[in-house]
């Protein structure tokens, strides 16, 4: 157990007030809006709607826009510090999308071109920059995604996973969001007015916000704020509009609040989400109005000054938050000018001097995902935390899709000595899903959402999960490409607002919370290879409210978008797709336990780290049967060569199963995998396998290897 | 207008992948949103770029969409009497 508490000692920002820290609070303090029309890229309308956009040059190495910015922010984030941070947690929506939408218009076929599209490339880059070694996680939860991070990072410190993080969050505007608020008709043509009486949407904006948190027993001299608590939720009500009343956002700022151990009349002033849009700004009013009763705090959204950065936002109006505790300044909300009558709040129109010592920031986002944040002025009275370093699960439920079909079918398949290769159709992968409600739906939610109501269905709980974290390498590649392809062809003039709702990386996570009623934590985390890992580390982390957690991994295979973004995919002729799910329930008990005792980059003596991590060579070989190995082909040099360490540092002489081999390639085999290897040491027997078996697990467990970039063990028994 | 009401009913169905629907199964003075077509505001913005592309007829806002998508029939005659293509 630990007792830390997180304080902000870094910070680094840029968005359209400005680069740097500095530049931000002189712009916020001239009430400088920093929205025009946009110019980052050729539109074909009449006159190009306006956007927040950072008009400075935005310089860096060959990398996309959305990186630079990142590492722009980082670098001043970082700036005072010689270490690298123990962990790095961003927030993207749309990763290196600027640059993949110029190369698929130009119809460029080459793969390296395309190595900078995933969002969790934004997160690898940093920890190459900056040195970071330990774990790095993307996560992708739309527009809550820039406070979702320091949940993460709040949890990795106060668990001991890390005393640094690096947490932010970063977008690039891009023709996928800016045509696509378009086509849901939620841009105002006047600039974002939040909470005006005639607003008439937001306006989409880019920037990056990172912040240093520390964890500490006593304040730093450094510390710029403390992070006293922060709240995950979702609607689970729609896929892009918010709660009508409001719920998911007051159940956000409620567990924010909860968590930091304050009450509503503690806090001093609220950073709304205030997009603009008329749908948010009525459910965020009605859910502080129910929130505070009588006189509330000071409140106020920048987005009519900054726009609408996406998963930048929340980071950056975290950032905004530490200014206004340390220089006594309460933002005005820019854009306000008419009262609407219909609101049940007043935000604070001009800047406002005022002693503000504690923030709450909001931060919601397609999916239903919500996130708040409670950010104060360290002081000597702080609530100290104790958490699980490592936390266990029971599983509940399994279920996944894989080229032979369902659990059952790949189990029988398996025992015929076939492999779990190759793509079902559609109407395979969602013959258990009423037609009706997925009509709209391409491969990956539907992938997602059979996965998740299979888990569901074989836990025979009859309580929502509590919360549901979901891994994805590539999000959804079927209506991305649709988007852009579709904007392309009628040249920038048409695009399909389905298929923007659906290209948001959560949205198949989102969609899952409304079927299953799930109103807790919603995560979405993609990281390449190691999505799944990631969304089942996060977990960890985030769902401690008892309950169930449903965690689930999927990718889809696309004929034209895979083979060009996943070098793995494209090594083999055979294509797959597929994923897996588990239903978990937090604690020991009967049936087969779950844990991650290690999460992290690969480097020079990782493999020993590792070794560590798992309790020694002695108990590795005393206590697991099996390895299940997962190591991508587009880095199977580097990751055999991982693996022979392995086994040569442990003498290990239990089975090793590489199950890419019969699974097939694709960013989130490993939860597959991992619901196959689950439900074999459930059973206590193993089918004769590629390499392996057939044999008999008894006492002992097995172990869920990753290799390659980075390094990830997950321990079943 | 019948028979725009016709190949309305038709592009809908299509646009949005209705399931088990056919032409005659729209009522043209039936609720167009809400009921039991299934039909919710991301369909109706899905509809209006449809319509945009096909009938050269641009729907602004929610607001002026609430009033054209009322039902079948309210919709063929916001395109009849907009779009160039019925333009006398």
């Amino acid at each position: 157990m630990n007792s830390r508490r997180v304080f902000i000692t870094g910070m680094g920002v840029i968005s359209p007030l400005g680069s740097g820290v500095t530049e931000t609070l002189e712009s916020l303090k001239a009430g400088k809006r920093g929205i025009g029309p946009l110019s980052l890229f050729p539109v074909f309308q009449d006159r190009p709607l306006p956007a927040g956009q950072i008009n400075s040059e935005v310089t860096g190495e060959d990398v996309p826009r959305s990186h630079r910015m990142a590492l722009i922010a980082a670098n001043e984030a970082l700036a005072d510090t010689k270490t690298p941070p123990d962990a790095i947690v961003i927030g993207s929506t749309t990763g290196g999308m600027l640059r993949t939408e110029e190369l698929l218009k130009e119809k460029n076929t080459d793969p390296k071109k395309y190595a900078w599209h995933a969002t969790g490339s934004i997160a690898e880059y940093l920890a190459r920059k900056t040195g970071c070694t330990g774990p790095v996680l993307t996560v992708s939860t739309a527009c809550s995604s820039g406070t979702a991070v320091l949940k993460i990072g709040l949890e990795l410190i106060r668990t001991g996973r890390a005393t640094t993080v690096l947490a932010g969050g970063v977008d690039s505007l891009c023709r996928l969001t800016y045509y696509g608020f378009n086509s849901l008709q939620l841009i105002d043509p006047e600039g974002a007015r939040p909470f005006d009486r005639d607003r008439r949407g937001m306006s989409v904006a880019e920037g990056a916000g990172m912040l240093l948190l520390t964890g500490s027993e006593t304040i730093p001299e450094n510390a710029f704020a403390e992070v006293l608590g922060a709240g995950l939720s979702c609607d689970a009500h729609h896929p892009a509009a918010p709660h009508p009343e409001g719920e998911g956002a007051l159940k956000a700022m409620s567990l924010a609040l909860e968590d930091a151990g304050l009450g509503p009349q503690d806090v001093d002033y609220i950073n709304l989400h205030g997009t603009g849009t008329r749908e948010n700004d009525s459910s965020e009013a009605k859910a502080v109005a129910a929130l505070f009763s009588g006189r509330g705090p000071y409140l106020s959204s920048i987005k009519g000054a900054t726009g609408h950065s996406l998963a930048a936002a929340g980071a950056i109006e975290a950032v905004v938050s530490c200014l206004c505790l340390g220089h006594c300044i309460v933002p005005g909300n820019a854009g306000f000018s008419s009262a609407d009558e219909s609101m049940p709040i007043s935000p604070t129109m001009a800047n406002h001097a005022a002693e503000v010592k504690t923030v709450l920031s909001n931060s919601f986002g397609f999916g239903g995902n919500n996130a708040a944040v409670v950010i104060a002025r360290p002081s000597d009275i702080a609530k100290h935390y104790s958490r699980d370093h490592d936390p266990v699960f029971t599983v509940r439920g399994l279920s996944c899709i894989t080229g032979a079909g369902d659990l059952d079918k790949s189990l029988a398949a398996l025992d015929s000595g076939s492999a779990l290769t190759g793509l079902l159709s559609l109407d395979e992968i969602s013959a258990k899903l009423p037609q009706k409600s997925v009509r709209r739906l391409k491969r990956l939610p539907r992938l997602a959402l059979t996965l998740a109501t299979g888990a569901h269905e074989e836990s025979a709980r009859n309580t929502p999960p509590e919360g549901i974290c979901f891994g994805t390498g590539w999000g959804a590649m079927s209506e991305t490409y649709d988007f852009i392809m579709k904007l392309y062809e009628t040249n920038e003039e048409f695009t399909s607002p389905t298929d923007f709702v659906g290209s948001v990386h959560n949205a198949p996570a989102g969609q899952a919370a409304i079927w299953l009623k799930s109103t807790g934590p919603n995560m979405t985390m993609t990281g390449g290879d190691y999505s799944f890992e990631q969304a089942l580390f996060t977990a960890g982390l985030v769902c401690d409210k008892g309950g169930t957690v449903l965690v689930v991994g999927a990718d889809e295979y696309h004929t034209e978008f895979s083979d060009l973004l996943d070098g793995s995919v494209k090594a083999m002729s055979q294509k797959s797709d597929g994923g897996g799910a588990l239903v978990l329930e937090r604690g020991g008990g009967d049936g087969v336990s779950v844990c991650v005792p290690f999460f992290g980059c690969a480097e020079p003596g990782c493999i020993e780290t590792l070794i560590h991590a798992m309790g020694g060579a002695d108990r590795i070989n005393g206590s697991l049967a099996a390895l299940f190995v997962g190591i991508p082909a587009s880095m199977k040099n580097q990751g055999g060569a991982q693996l022979d360490e392995f086994i040569a540092k442990t003498g290990f002489a239990g089975h090793v199963i590489r199950y890419r081999e019969f699974l097939g390639e694709y960013a989130t085999a490993s939860a597959a995998a991992t619901v196959l290897a689950a439900s074999f040491v459930r059973t206590g027997a193993v089918p004769k396998l590629p390499g392996a078996g057939p044999f008999i697990i008894d006492d002992e467990g097995v172990a869920m290897i990753s290799l390659g970039s980075h390094i990830c063990c997950i321990e079943l028994r | 207008m019948e028979d725009l009401i016709r190949e309305l009913s038709r592009k809908i169905i299509e646009t949005l992948d209705l399931v088990d629907v056919s032409e005659d199964d729209i009522d043209p003075d039936g609720t167009l949103v809400g009921g039991d077509l299934g039909i919710d505001s991301i369909d109706i913005l899905e509809l209006a770029v449809m319509i945009e592309k096909d009938y050269g007829v641009h729907i602004e806002d929610k607001e002026v969409g609430e009033k054209v998508f009322v039902s079948l029939r309210t919709l063929a005659a916001f395109i009849k009497d907009n779009s160039p293509k019925f333009r006398k």
